[in-house]
Protein backbone atom coordinates (compact mmCIF):
# COMPACT_ATOMS: atom_id res chain seq x y z
CA UNK A 1 0.00 0.00 0.00
CA UNK A 2 1.47 3.76 -0.75
CA UNK A 3 -0.09 6.74 -0.52
CA UNK A 4 1.72 8.08 -4.37
CA UNK A 5 -0.83 6.70 -6.96
CA UNK A 6 0.54 6.50 -10.95
CA UNK A 7 -1.00 6.02 -14.18
CA UNK A 8 0.27 2.88 -14.23
CA UNK A 9 -1.95 1.46 -10.98
CA UNK A 10 -5.18 -0.31 -11.87
CA UNK A 11 -7.89 1.81 -10.91
CA UNK A 12 -8.89 -0.85 -8.22
CA UNK A 13 -5.93 -0.08 -6.41
CA UNK A 14 -7.13 1.23 -3.00
CA UNK A 15 -4.89 3.91 -1.38
CA UNK A 16 -5.13 5.59 1.97
CA UNK A 17 -7.47 7.90 0.70
CA UNK A 18 -9.54 4.72 -0.03
CA UNK A 19 -9.29 3.06 3.17
CA UNK A 20 -9.93 6.21 5.37
CA UNK A 21 -12.77 7.14 3.76
CA UNK A 22 -14.24 3.54 3.03
CA UNK A 23 -14.38 3.53 -0.71
CA UNK A 24 -15.66 0.29 -2.13
CA UNK A 25 -13.05 0.90 -4.84
CA UNK A 26 -13.59 -3.06 -5.92
CA UNK A 27 -16.93 -4.12 -6.33
CA UNK A 28 -17.07 -7.96 -7.17
CA UNK A 29 -20.90 -8.60 -8.45
CA UNK A 30 -22.29 -12.12 -9.06
CA UNK A 31 -25.04 -11.32 -11.61
CA UNK A 32 -25.72 -15.06 -11.46
CA UNK A 33 -25.54 -17.84 -10.37
CA UNK A 34 -26.37 -19.70 -13.72
CA UNK A 35 -23.44 -21.66 -15.19
CA UNK A 36 -22.60 -23.42 -17.79
CA UNK A 37 -19.04 -24.96 -16.13
CA UNK A 38 -19.09 -27.68 -12.95
CA UNK A 39 -15.83 -26.87 -11.06
CA UNK A 40 -14.63 -28.83 -8.14
CA UNK A 41 -13.63 -25.68 -6.36
CA UNK A 42 -16.60 -23.57 -7.04
CA UNK A 43 -17.51 -21.73 -3.42
CA UNK A 44 -21.10 -20.70 -4.31
CA UNK A 45 -21.72 -24.16 -5.97
CA UNK A 46 -23.03 -22.41 -8.99
CA UNK A 47 -25.15 -24.45 -11.89
CA UNK A 48 -28.67 -22.79 -11.56
CA UNK A 49 -29.54 -19.49 -11.59
CA UNK A 50 -31.27 -18.29 -8.22
CA UNK A 51 -34.88 -18.21 -7.80
CA UNK A 52 -35.29 -14.63 -6.56
CA UNK A 53 -32.02 -13.05 -8.88
CA UNK A 54 -32.55 -9.74 -8.98
CA UNK A 55 -34.42 -8.17 -12.31
CA UNK A 56 -33.04 -5.74 -15.39
CA UNK A 57 -34.62 -2.48 -13.12
CA UNK A 58 -33.18 -4.10 -9.89
CA UNK A 59 -30.00 -4.26 -11.55
CA UNK A 60 -29.56 -1.21 -13.22
CA UNK A 61 -30.93 0.72 -10.36
CA UNK A 62 -27.60 -1.32 -8.29
CA UNK A 63 -25.80 0.40 -10.37
CA UNK A 64 -26.52 3.67 -10.21
CA UNK A 65 -25.99 3.00 -5.93
CA UNK A 66 -22.66 1.57 -6.26
CA UNK A 67 -21.89 4.48 -8.18
CA UNK A 68 -23.07 6.60 -5.73
CA UNK A 69 -20.02 5.46 -3.57
CA UNK A 70 -17.92 6.49 -5.63
CA UNK A 71 -16.99 2.60 -7.13
CA UNK A 72 -13.87 2.70 -9.33
CA UNK A 73 -14.06 -0.91 -10.66
CA UNK A 74 -17.27 -3.45 -11.57
CA UNK A 75 -16.23 -6.65 -11.85
CA UNK A 76 -18.67 -9.19 -12.92
CA UNK A 77 -18.85 -12.67 -11.91
CA UNK A 78 -21.09 -15.88 -12.00
CA UNK A 79 -22.11 -18.46 -12.40
CA UNK A 80 -21.47 -17.33 -15.75
CA UNK A 81 -22.43 -13.41 -16.15
CA UNK A 82 -23.13 -13.60 -20.15
CA UNK A 83 -25.90 -16.37 -19.63
CA UNK A 84 -27.54 -13.81 -17.68
CA UNK A 85 -29.81 -12.00 -21.12
CA UNK A 86 -29.15 -8.44 -19.66
CA UNK A 87 -25.37 -8.40 -18.94
CA UNK A 88 -24.43 -6.08 -21.39
CA UNK A 89 -27.05 -3.64 -20.22
CA UNK A 90 -25.61 -3.95 -16.85
CA UNK A 91 -22.23 -3.79 -18.75
CA UNK A 92 -22.57 -0.40 -20.80
CA UNK A 93 -24.81 0.84 -17.48
CA UNK A 94 -21.72 0.86 -15.30
CA UNK A 95 -19.63 2.40 -17.90
CA UNK A 96 -21.78 4.96 -18.49
CA UNK A 97 -21.59 5.49 -15.01
CA UNK A 98 -18.12 6.11 -14.92
CA UNK A 99 -16.96 3.00 -13.51
CA UNK A 100 -15.06 0.33 -15.58
CA UNK A 101 -16.56 -3.14 -15.67
CA UNK A 102 -14.25 -6.15 -16.16
CA UNK A 103 -16.00 -9.83 -16.67
CA UNK A 104 -14.46 -12.90 -15.09
CA UNK A 105 -15.15 -16.30 -16.67
CA UNK A 106 -14.58 -19.57 -17.77
CA UNK A 107 -15.26 -18.50 -21.37
CA UNK A 108 -16.61 -22.26 -22.36
CA UNK A 109 -18.91 -20.23 -24.52
CA UNK A 110 -17.31 -16.74 -24.34
CA UNK A 111 -18.23 -16.88 -28.70
CA UNK A 112 -16.48 -14.33 -30.80
CA UNK A 113 -20.31 -12.60 -31.41
CA UNK A 114 -20.42 -12.28 -27.35
CA UNK A 115 -16.68 -10.67 -26.91
CA UNK A 116 -17.79 -8.48 -29.75
CA UNK A 117 -20.75 -7.24 -28.20
CA UNK A 118 -19.06 -6.79 -25.11
CA UNK A 119 -16.72 -4.77 -26.23
CA UNK A 120 -19.24 -2.47 -28.01
CA UNK A 121 -20.85 -1.77 -24.71
CA UNK A 122 -17.71 -0.71 -22.86
CA UNK A 123 -16.28 -3.67 -21.33
CA UNK A 124 -13.00 -3.19 -20.31
CA UNK A 125 -11.59 -6.29 -20.03
CA UNK A 126 -12.03 -10.09 -19.58
CA UNK A 127 -10.49 -12.68 -17.29
CA UNK A 128 -10.44 -15.78 -17.96
CA UNK A 129 -10.19 -19.10 -15.66
CA UNK A 130 -7.47 -21.46 -16.31
CA UNK A 131 -6.67 -23.98 -13.65
CA UNK A 132 -4.29 -25.96 -15.33
CA UNK A 133 -2.73 -27.85 -18.88
CA UNK A 134 -5.52 -29.85 -20.61
CA UNK A 135 -6.73 -32.43 -18.89
CA UNK A 136 -5.82 -31.12 -15.10
CA UNK A 137 -7.98 -28.04 -16.21
CA UNK A 138 -11.06 -30.24 -17.45
CA UNK A 139 -11.26 -32.34 -14.56
CA UNK A 140 -10.79 -29.47 -12.72
CA UNK A 141 -13.43 -27.59 -14.21
CA UNK A 142 -16.05 -30.65 -14.99
CA UNK A 143 -16.29 -30.31 -18.42
CA UNK A 144 -14.20 -31.90 -21.11
CA UNK A 145 -12.89 -29.89 -23.86
CA UNK A 146 -13.15 -26.86 -21.64
CA UNK A 147 -9.58 -26.08 -21.85
CA UNK A 148 -9.22 -25.63 -25.68
CA UNK A 149 -12.29 -23.28 -25.23
CA UNK A 150 -10.64 -21.68 -22.06
CA UNK A 151 -7.80 -20.73 -24.55
CA UNK A 152 -9.53 -20.27 -27.75
CA UNK A 153 -11.66 -17.53 -25.70
CA UNK A 154 -8.41 -15.79 -24.30
CA UNK A 155 -7.01 -15.20 -27.54
CA UNK A 156 -10.41 -14.05 -28.92
CA UNK A 157 -10.09 -11.22 -25.76
CA UNK A 158 -6.92 -10.33 -27.34
CA UNK A 159 -8.06 -9.75 -30.75
CA UNK A 160 -10.76 -7.77 -29.81
CA UNK A 161 -8.57 -5.25 -28.56
CA UNK A 162 -9.76 -5.59 -25.02
CA UNK A 163 -7.27 -6.19 -21.97
CA UNK A 164 -7.29 -10.17 -21.17
CA UNK A 165 -6.23 -11.74 -17.86
CA UNK A 166 -5.89 -14.96 -16.62
CA UNK A 167 -7.61 -16.35 -13.14
CA UNK A 168 -5.54 -19.11 -11.95
CA UNK A 169 -7.01 -21.69 -8.75
CA UNK A 170 -3.73 -23.20 -7.32
CA UNK A 171 -4.37 -26.68 -5.77
CA UNK A 172 -2.39 -29.71 -5.54
CA UNK A 173 -3.14 -30.19 -9.17
CA UNK A 174 -2.43 -27.13 -10.66
CA UNK A 175 1.17 -26.10 -8.66
CA UNK A 176 3.20 -28.23 -10.62
CA UNK A 177 1.98 -26.86 -13.77
CA UNK A 178 2.05 -23.04 -12.94
CA UNK A 179 4.95 -22.58 -15.29
CA UNK A 180 3.89 -24.37 -17.92
CA UNK A 181 0.21 -22.57 -17.57
CA UNK A 182 2.36 -18.85 -17.75
CA UNK A 183 4.21 -19.61 -20.97
CA UNK A 184 0.85 -20.86 -22.55
CA UNK A 185 -1.16 -17.46 -21.30
CA UNK A 186 1.97 -15.10 -22.54
CA UNK A 187 2.06 -16.61 -25.83
CA UNK A 188 -1.89 -16.27 -26.07
CA UNK A 189 -1.83 -12.41 -25.26
CA UNK A 190 -2.61 -12.32 -21.32
CA UNK A 191 -1.23 -9.02 -19.65
CA UNK A 192 -2.27 -9.94 -16.21
CA UNK A 193 -2.67 -13.00 -14.30
CA UNK A 194 -4.32 -13.39 -10.92
CA UNK A 195 -3.38 -16.00 -8.62
CA UNK A 196 -5.28 -17.80 -5.27
CA UNK A 197 -4.84 -20.31 -3.43
CA UNK A 198 -7.84 -22.76 -3.33
CA UNK A 199 -10.14 -22.17 -0.56
CA UNK A 200 -12.18 -25.08 1.39
CA UNK A 201 -15.73 -23.73 0.13
CA UNK A 202 -18.64 -24.78 -1.69
CA UNK A 203 -17.42 -27.61 -3.91
CA UNK A 204 -14.18 -27.03 -2.79
CA UNK A 205 -14.85 -27.77 0.84
CA UNK A 206 -15.64 -31.60 -0.66
CA UNK A 207 -12.25 -32.29 -2.26
CA UNK A 208 -10.17 -31.77 0.29
CA UNK A 209 -7.37 -33.96 -1.75
CA UNK A 210 -7.17 -30.68 -4.27
CA UNK A 211 -6.37 -28.45 -1.19
CA UNK A 212 -2.90 -27.20 -0.44
CA UNK A 213 -1.27 -27.89 2.86
CA UNK A 214 0.22 -25.37 4.65
CA UNK A 215 3.75 -26.26 4.52
CA UNK A 216 3.55 -26.31 0.75
CA UNK A 217 3.53 -21.98 1.08
CA UNK A 218 7.29 -22.84 1.34
CA UNK A 219 6.74 -24.04 -2.11
CA UNK A 220 4.14 -21.63 -3.63
CA UNK A 221 6.09 -18.08 -2.79
CA UNK A 222 9.13 -18.84 -3.98
CA UNK A 223 7.87 -20.27 -6.83
CA UNK A 224 5.62 -17.35 -7.57
CA UNK A 225 8.35 -14.62 -6.87
CA UNK A 226 10.15 -16.67 -9.42
CA UNK A 227 7.04 -16.68 -12.45
CA UNK A 228 6.66 -12.77 -10.99
CA UNK A 229 9.86 -11.64 -12.10
CA UNK A 230 9.96 -13.99 -15.14
CA UNK A 231 6.56 -12.75 -16.23
CA UNK A 232 7.60 -9.08 -15.60
CA UNK A 233 10.01 -9.50 -18.22
CA UNK A 234 7.95 -10.91 -20.80
CA UNK A 235 4.89 -8.78 -20.05
CA UNK A 236 2.38 -10.31 -18.00
CA UNK A 237 1.66 -9.03 -14.02
CA UNK A 238 1.41 -11.05 -11.94
CA UNK A 239 -1.41 -10.35 -8.99
CA UNK A 240 -1.37 -12.38 -6.07
CA UNK A 241 -5.21 -12.43 -4.39
CA UNK A 242 -5.57 -11.27 -0.95
CA UNK A 243 -5.66 -15.28 0.17
CA UNK A 244 -1.48 -15.30 -0.91
CA UNK A 245 1.50 -14.93 1.43
CA UNK A 246 2.30 -13.62 3.58
CA UNK A 247 5.85 -11.90 3.94
CA UNK A 248 9.28 -13.20 3.85
CA UNK A 249 11.34 -11.98 1.21
CA UNK A 250 9.14 -13.29 -1.70
CA UNK A 251 6.66 -10.72 -0.57
CA UNK A 252 8.57 -7.49 -1.81
CA UNK A 253 8.46 -9.24 -5.63
CA UNK A 254 4.72 -10.65 -5.99
CA UNK A 255 3.22 -7.03 -4.81
CA UNK A 256 5.72 -5.11 -6.66
CA UNK A 257 3.40 -2.20 -8.35
CA UNK A 258 5.84 0.14 -9.14
CA UNK A 259 6.96 0.60 -5.50
CA UNK A 260 8.97 -2.63 -3.58
CA UNK A 261 7.81 -1.28 -0.39
CA UNK A 262 4.39 -2.43 -0.80
CA UNK A 263 3.36 -5.33 1.26
CA UNK A 264 0.12 -7.17 2.31
CA UNK A 265 -1.45 -5.06 5.03
CA UNK A 266 -4.22 -7.36 5.94
CA UNK A 267 -8.16 -8.37 4.70
CA UNK A 268 -9.79 -5.02 3.32
CA UNK A 269 -13.35 -6.61 2.79
CA UNK A 270 -16.03 -4.01 3.68
CA UNK A 271 -13.30 -1.44 3.43
CA UNK A 272 -12.59 -1.49 0.00
CA UNK A 273 -13.75 -4.31 -1.22
CA UNK A 274 -17.82 -5.15 -1.86
CA UNK A 275 -19.42 -8.39 -2.90
CA UNK A 276 -22.98 -8.76 -4.50
CA UNK A 277 -25.16 -11.85 -4.45
CA UNK A 278 -27.69 -12.51 -7.96
CA UNK A 279 -29.95 -12.07 -5.45
CA UNK A 280 -28.77 -8.55 -4.15
CA UNK A 281 -27.73 -10.16 -0.80
CA UNK A 282 -24.81 -7.31 0.09
CA UNK A 283 -21.15 -8.55 1.70
CA UNK A 284 -17.94 -7.10 2.12
CA UNK A 285 -16.31 -9.66 0.12
CA UNK A 286 -17.67 -12.42 -2.66
CA UNK A 287 -16.59 -15.07 -1.27
CA UNK A 288 -17.59 -14.91 2.61
CA UNK A 289 -20.16 -17.00 3.71
CA UNK A 290 -23.78 -15.81 5.18
CA UNK A 291 -22.87 -14.43 8.45
CA UNK A 292 -20.61 -11.92 6.66
CA UNK A 293 -24.23 -10.70 4.44
CA UNK A 294 -25.09 -7.03 5.49
CA UNK A 295 -28.39 -7.36 4.34
CA UNK A 296 -30.11 -7.12 0.96
CA UNK A 297 -30.60 -3.91 -1.48
CA UNK A 298 -34.61 -4.87 -2.03
CA UNK A 299 -35.19 -4.19 1.32
CA UNK A 300 -32.06 -1.04 2.39
CA UNK A 301 -30.34 1.28 0.17
CA UNK A 302 -27.10 0.05 -0.47
CA UNK A 303 -24.99 3.07 1.10
CA UNK A 304 -27.14 2.37 4.29
CA UNK A 305 -26.10 -1.49 4.36
CA UNK A 306 -22.20 -0.07 3.23
CA UNK A 307 -22.12 2.07 6.34
CA UNK A 308 -24.16 1.08 8.70
CA UNK A 309 -24.52 -2.76 8.64
CA UNK A 310 -22.24 -4.35 11.44
CA UNK A 311 -21.22 -7.92 9.73
CA UNK A 312 -19.73 -5.83 6.94
CA UNK A 313 -17.46 -3.93 9.74
CA UNK A 314 -15.73 -6.41 11.27
CA UNK A 315 -12.01 -5.72 9.44
CA UNK A 316 -12.30 -2.14 10.79
CA UNK A 317 -13.77 -2.79 13.86
CA UNK A 318 -11.78 -5.84 14.88
CA UNK A 319 -8.05 -6.18 16.84
CA UNK A 320 -5.39 -8.36 18.18
CA UNK A 321 -7.62 -9.17 20.91
CA UNK A 322 -9.96 -11.36 17.82
CA UNK A 323 -6.80 -13.54 16.62
CA UNK A 324 -6.24 -16.68 18.33
CA UNK A 325 -3.64 -19.44 17.29
CA UNK A 326 -0.67 -18.71 15.68
CA UNK A 327 -1.81 -15.74 14.83
CA UNK A 328 -2.54 -13.90 18.23
CA UNK A 329 1.36 -13.87 18.70
CA UNK A 330 2.78 -13.49 15.41
CA UNK A 331 5.30 -11.14 14.45
CA UNK A 332 2.98 -9.71 11.87
CA UNK A 333 -0.45 -9.88 13.71
CA UNK A 334 -0.74 -5.94 13.91
CA UNK A 335 -0.56 -5.47 10.66
CA UNK A 336 -2.06 -8.89 8.66
CA UNK A 337 -5.00 -9.68 11.32
CA UNK A 338 -4.31 -13.28 10.01
CA UNK A 339 -4.60 -12.83 6.32
CA UNK A 340 -7.20 -13.42 4.14
CA UNK A 341 -10.73 -13.70 6.53
CA UNK A 342 -11.98 -15.75 3.72
CA UNK A 343 -9.61 -18.16 3.87
CA UNK A 344 -9.55 -19.00 7.75
CA UNK A 345 -13.23 -19.01 8.38
CA UNK A 346 -13.52 -21.53 5.40
CA UNK A 347 -10.76 -23.79 7.13
CA UNK A 348 -11.18 -22.80 10.54
CA UNK A 349 -15.20 -21.77 10.90
CA UNK A 350 -13.98 -18.16 12.28
CA UNK A 351 -12.04 -15.56 11.12
CA UNK A 352 -8.12 -14.48 12.84
CA UNK A 353 -6.14 -18.04 12.55
CA UNK A 354 -5.07 -18.70 9.34
CA UNK A 355 -2.65 -21.55 8.72
CA UNK A 356 -1.80 -20.92 5.00
CA UNK A 357 0.99 -18.17 5.54
CA UNK A 358 4.66 -18.39 4.56
CA UNK A 359 5.37 -16.61 7.34
CA UNK A 360 3.94 -19.27 9.88
CA UNK A 361 5.47 -21.67 7.69
CA UNK A 362 8.94 -21.43 7.92
CA UNK A 363 8.83 -20.68 11.42
CA UNK A 364 7.17 -23.94 12.25
CA UNK A 365 10.08 -25.39 9.39
CA UNK A 366 12.70 -23.84 11.59
CA UNK A 367 11.52 -25.84 14.42
CA UNK A 368 11.23 -28.85 12.38
CA UNK A 369 7.49 -28.63 12.49
CA UNK A 370 4.71 -28.54 10.14
CA UNK A 371 1.21 -28.24 9.54
CA UNK A 372 -1.13 -30.31 8.43
CA UNK A 373 -4.90 -30.03 7.71
CA UNK A 374 -7.14 -32.54 8.39
CA UNK A 375 -11.20 -32.55 7.54
CA UNK A 376 -13.37 -33.48 10.48
CA UNK A 377 -16.76 -31.75 9.33
CA UNK A 378 -18.39 -32.14 5.87
CA UNK A 379 -20.03 -29.39 4.24
CA UNK A 380 -23.81 -28.86 3.91
CA UNK A 381 -24.01 -28.91 0.06
CA UNK A 382 -25.16 -25.23 0.04
CA UNK A 383 -23.46 -21.62 -1.63
CA UNK A 384 -20.84 -20.54 0.59
CA UNK A 385 -20.63 -22.96 2.91
CA UNK A 386 -17.92 -24.95 4.58
CA UNK A 387 -16.42 -27.68 6.84
CA UNK A 388 -14.23 -27.80 9.01
CA UNK A 389 -10.74 -28.79 9.48
CA UNK A 390 -8.52 -29.47 12.31
CA UNK A 391 -4.44 -28.25 12.42
CA UNK A 392 -2.10 -31.12 12.81
CA UNK A 393 1.23 -30.83 13.73
CA UNK A 394 3.77 -33.48 12.87
CA UNK A 395 7.21 -33.47 12.41
CA UNK A 396 8.86 -31.74 9.04
CA UNK A 397 9.62 -35.07 8.00
CA UNK A 398 6.59 -37.32 7.06
CA UNK A 399 4.84 -40.12 9.14
CA UNK A 400 6.08 -39.60 12.71
CA UNK A 401 3.85 -39.28 15.43
CA UNK A 402 0.91 -36.34 15.26
CA UNK A 403 -0.16 -34.13 18.04
CA UNK A 404 -3.24 -32.13 17.44
CA UNK A 405 -2.23 -28.31 18.03
CA UNK A 406 -4.01 -27.22 21.21
CA UNK A 407 -4.44 -24.13 19.11
CA UNK A 408 -6.75 -21.11 20.51
CA UNK B 1 -20.07 10.47 9.00
CA UNK B 2 -19.64 7.38 8.09
CA UNK B 3 -16.68 4.94 10.18
CA UNK B 4 -13.37 5.12 8.79
CA UNK B 5 -11.90 2.06 7.61
CA UNK B 6 -9.19 0.21 9.10
CA UNK B 7 -5.82 1.97 8.64
CA UNK B 8 -3.18 -0.72 8.31
CA UNK B 9 -0.13 -0.86 10.27
CA UNK B 10 2.55 -0.05 8.08
CA UNK B 11 6.17 -2.35 7.53
CA UNK B 12 9.52 -1.25 6.61
CA UNK B 13 11.62 -3.21 3.90
CA UNK B 14 14.67 -4.21 5.14
CA UNK B 15 17.44 -3.64 2.54
CA UNK B 16 19.88 -6.61 3.46
CA UNK B 17 17.47 -9.27 2.91
CA UNK B 18 14.45 -8.06 2.06
CA UNK B 19 12.46 -9.30 5.10
CA UNK B 20 9.35 -6.89 6.23
CA UNK B 21 10.17 -5.45 9.72
CA UNK B 22 8.09 -3.21 12.05
CA UNK B 23 8.66 0.13 12.03
CA UNK B 24 9.83 0.67 15.28
CA UNK B 25 12.53 -1.98 14.80
CA UNK B 26 16.24 -0.15 14.66
CA UNK B 27 18.05 -3.48 13.64
CA UNK B 28 16.23 -6.48 11.59
CA UNK B 29 14.77 -9.47 13.48
CA UNK B 30 16.20 -11.12 10.48
CA UNK B 31 19.33 -10.83 9.15
CA UNK B 32 20.87 -8.41 12.62
CA UNK B 33 21.25 -5.53 9.97
CA UNK B 34 21.16 -1.82 10.74
CA UNK B 35 17.96 -0.65 8.77
CA UNK B 36 18.82 3.10 8.37
CA UNK B 37 22.58 2.32 7.34
CA UNK B 38 20.59 -0.72 4.67
CA UNK B 39 18.64 1.93 3.59
CA UNK B 40 21.33 4.81 3.44
CA UNK B 41 23.78 2.27 1.34
CA UNK B 42 20.43 1.21 -0.39
CA UNK B 43 19.45 5.07 -1.54
CA UNK B 44 23.30 5.29 -2.53
CA UNK B 45 23.46 2.49 -4.85
CA UNK B 46 20.14 4.06 -6.55
CA UNK B 47 21.21 6.98 -6.92
CA UNK B 48 24.59 5.69 -8.37
CA UNK B 49 22.39 3.33 -10.43
CA UNK B 50 20.64 6.46 -11.81
CA UNK B 51 23.47 8.63 -12.54
CA UNK B 52 25.30 5.74 -14.59
CA UNK B 53 22.14 5.00 -16.61
CA UNK B 54 21.72 8.84 -17.39
CA UNK B 55 25.64 8.76 -18.69
CA UNK B 56 25.09 6.03 -20.50
CA UNK B 57 21.82 7.58 -22.45
CA UNK B 58 23.99 10.91 -23.28
CA UNK B 59 26.79 8.57 -24.44
CA UNK B 60 24.37 6.78 -26.76
CA UNK B 61 23.13 10.03 -27.81
CA UNK B 62 26.49 11.32 -28.61
CA UNK B 63 27.30 8.10 -30.82
CA UNK B 64 24.22 8.50 -32.24
CA UNK B 65 24.64 12.02 -33.46
CA UNK B 66 28.28 11.37 -34.54
CA UNK B 67 27.22 8.71 -36.72
CA UNK B 68 24.42 11.13 -38.10
CA UNK B 69 26.52 12.88 -38.92
CA UNK B 70 29.49 10.73 -40.60
CA UNK B 71 26.83 8.74 -42.35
Amino acid sequence: MTEQRTEALPVRYAGIDDIVNRVPVSVVWEITLACDLACQHCGSRAGRRRRDELNTAEALDLVEQIAELGARDVGLIGGEAYLRKDWLQIVAAIRAAGMRCDLQTGGRNLTDERVARAAAAGLGGIGISIDGIGATHDAIRGVPGSFELAVAALRRVRAHGLSSAVNTTINARSLPQLREIMDLIIDAGASNWQLAIMTAMGNAADHPELLLQPWQMLEVMPLLAELAEDGRERGLFLQPASNLGYYGPHETVIRNIANDEIHFHGCNAGDTVMGIEADGTIKSCPGLPSPYAGGNIRERRLRDIWENADPLAFVRRRTIDDLWGFCRSCYYAETCMAGCTWTAHALMGRPGNNPMCFHRAREMDKKGLRERLVKVKDAGGRSFDHGEFEIVVEAAAPRVADRVLADG
Amino acid sequence: MAESGRIPELLRLCRGCHEFVRLDEADCPFCGGDLDLLQADYQKRLADMHQAAAELREALARIRLSGGQSG
